[in-house]
């Protein structure tokens, strides 16, 4: 009787220990960097060896992985508690991912989500998207992101209406056949910017990808109705503003509008509306670049 | 020989090993809760995490099944009870083997079932953006489970001529991964970009891949979660290899347990 006593003892406080160590343990191995959590990343021969029959499975645990660190850091931005994503671990496990599972859509999409507006890096999202559309040879949204990339950010207008073209073939959509035109046309950065935003939070399911998209589509509504304050201010007074400030004391906008990435919306001098945040919240962008991007 | 396949098949319904591996069944349940992370295809993450855990569960049977039956009969000393009926020893072994790959190829076809339900029950949730390919997933599963009969082959292989278990689980094991990788490894040494490789290590690496089962070619995962259309020659091909690679390697394991020597 004396035993179980002790036993039961000795287990009391085993687990008095253990609840006095899991909080600071669980909070030392949030505040972990990613690459850290992750390890260091096999080769994907390696990879592919130990995986064996479950390349698949290694794949999308991968790329849950990596969606689950950002949507903890999308959280954290939100509340204002800002830590910039480590976007070139994030990028090569994105790209070990694909290795082991070249059809996995979840790969792709994220991909073009943080690689392009948050990393800056246009031609490695494309590259990827490409080789993406190598197997998924039905899936138009590849072409699309393609597309996109090169009109809006690389301003490759004959690539951009080439990849739009594809788009539309494969989805028999007009939508992207009209806009593979109006890249043609080198004309409406912003109406085509809220067009693929809209596509993209349309497609979205997973919550965190959904609120990230709305920002991003609010942010450039609200630019649009800076533009369309600018044109029509120009149109009456025959010149461009000099800003927003001057918009609202015209009656040509009822307010400033806010960007929800905390940034301020101003006009260029060459009649362009921009913001101070470029469209990502703080933290995002630079860094990649310095490292030299999220190169394989 | 039926007699063999029936005390094989109790015997299995009694091992608590395999109640262990079964009870990690229930981890379908918790598929579609996971697969709601994706971010646009929860179906197809459904279809993936399924087959995988289907795999794993039967990588599992397959070694503890096929690699510890036939040494655990020899260490109770059943076989020379068994041995001393009128009943040759590969008559024994035959019975054996059968009874472990009816019994895998009757949880594949239960966990498929299973399995079928849990995507099913994802794809109601998260509609799909293509339709289910359901006959692939039916593939996937026939030949996730024909390749593990073979696993447990190479199993009795060693079980043949091992004295403890070590040799079968470790043996089976070192098989499984190499011969997974060993179309990865062909393909690598037989590109053109690869001329620099020296001429011995590419005959050596053909000679293991032609030796050794390729267990890749029963791999129809991606045919099953992505809808990507399955090569009709190619599953006939596969179906070919297995039987003649199955014949081969439970002739030279019978042959090698009626040499063995069992005091």
């Amino acid at each position: 009787m004396g035993g179980v006593k002790r036993h039961i003892t000795l287990l009391v406080c085993i687990c008095a220990l253990y609840a006095a160590i899991i909080l600071p343990f669980t909070r030392s191995m949030r505040s972990k960097p990613f690459a850290e959590k992750l390890g260091a990343l096999p080769t994907v021969a390696t990879l592919k060896f130990l995986s064996a029959d479950q390349r698949l499975f290694v794949g999308s645990s991968l790329v849950m992985k990596v969606i689950i660190y950002f949507g903890g850091l999308t959280e954290r931005a939100k509340n204002r508690i800002i830590i910039p994503p480590d976007y070139p671990a994030m990028s090569r496990t994105i790209h070990t991912a694909v290795k082991l599972d070249p059809y996995n859509s979840d790969a792709y999409y994220f991909a073009q989500a943080f690689l392009t507006w948050d990393a800056r890096q246009f031609a490695i999202a494309n590259d990827l998207l490409r080789e993406g559309m190598k197997y998924r040879t039905w899936d138009w949204q590849l072409p699309f992101f393609i597309g996109f990339n090169y009109g809006y950010f690389l301003k490759d207008y004959r690539n951009a209406a080439h990849y739009y073209k594809k788009a539309a073939e494969l989805s028999g959509q007009e939508l992207y056949a009209s806009l593979a035109g109006r890249y043609l046309q080198e004309a409406g950065q912003t109406d085509q910017a809220i067009a693929y935003l809209e596509i993209m939070a349309k497609g979205a399911r997973n919550p965190v990808a959904k609120r990230s998209f709305f920002i991003r589509l609010t942010a450039f509504k609200r630019a649009k109705l800076v533009e369309d304050a600018r044109d029509a201010f120009r149109k009456r007074k025959g010149r461009l503003p000099s800003s927003v400030a001057e918009l609202v004391d015209g009656g040509f906008l009822a307010m400033a509008p806010v960007d929800p990435y905390g940034g301020e919306f101003f006009i260029a001098p060459d009649g362009s509306v921009g913001t101070t945040s470029k469209f990502a919240f703080k933290g995002s962008g630079g860094q990649s670049r310095d490292k030299g991007g999220a190169q394989q | 020989m039926l007699n063999q396949v029936g005390i094989t098949l109790k015997s299995i319904l009694r091992d608590r090993v395999f109640h262990g591996i079964i009870f990690s069944a229930l981890i379908f349940l918790a598929i579609p809760s996971v697969a709601s992370l994706s971010m646009r295809q929860m179906t197809e993450l459904s279809i993936t995490l399924s087959l995988s855990l289907l795999s794993f569960i039967l990588l599992l049977l397959a070694l503890f099944l096929g690699g510890t039956h036939l040494w655990k009969d020899i260490e109770r000393r059943y076989t020379y009870s068994v041995l001393s009926l009128p009943i040759s020893r590969t008559t024994y072994l035959i019975g054996k083997f059968l009874g472990i790959a009816f019994f895998i190829l009757v949880v594949a076809c239960l966990l498929g079932l299973v399995a079928a339900g849990v995507i099913q029950f994802s794809a109601g949730i998260y509609p799909p953006e293509r339709p289910i390919a359901w006959e692939n997933i039916a593939a996937a599963v026939v030949f996730d489970a024909l390749k593990y009969i073979l696993v447990v082959a190479t199993a009795f292989l060693f079980s043949s001529v091992g004295t403890s278990f070590f040799l079968p689980i470790f043996g089976t094991i070192c098989i499984f991964f190499v011969g997974s990788a060993s179309q990865q490894v062909y393909d690598y040494i037989t590109a053109p970009a690869t001329a620099d490789i020296p001429l011995f290590t590419k005959k050596a690496a053909m000679v293991v891949y032609y030796l050794l089962p390729n267990y890749s070619a029963f791999d129809y995962k991606v045919n099953a979660a992505y809808g990507v259309p399955l090569d009709g020659s190619g599953l006939l091909l596969t179906l070919g290899y297995f039987v003649i690679y199955l014949l081969a390697v439970v002739v030279l394991a019978a042959l090698l347990f009626e040499k063995r020597e069992m005091n």
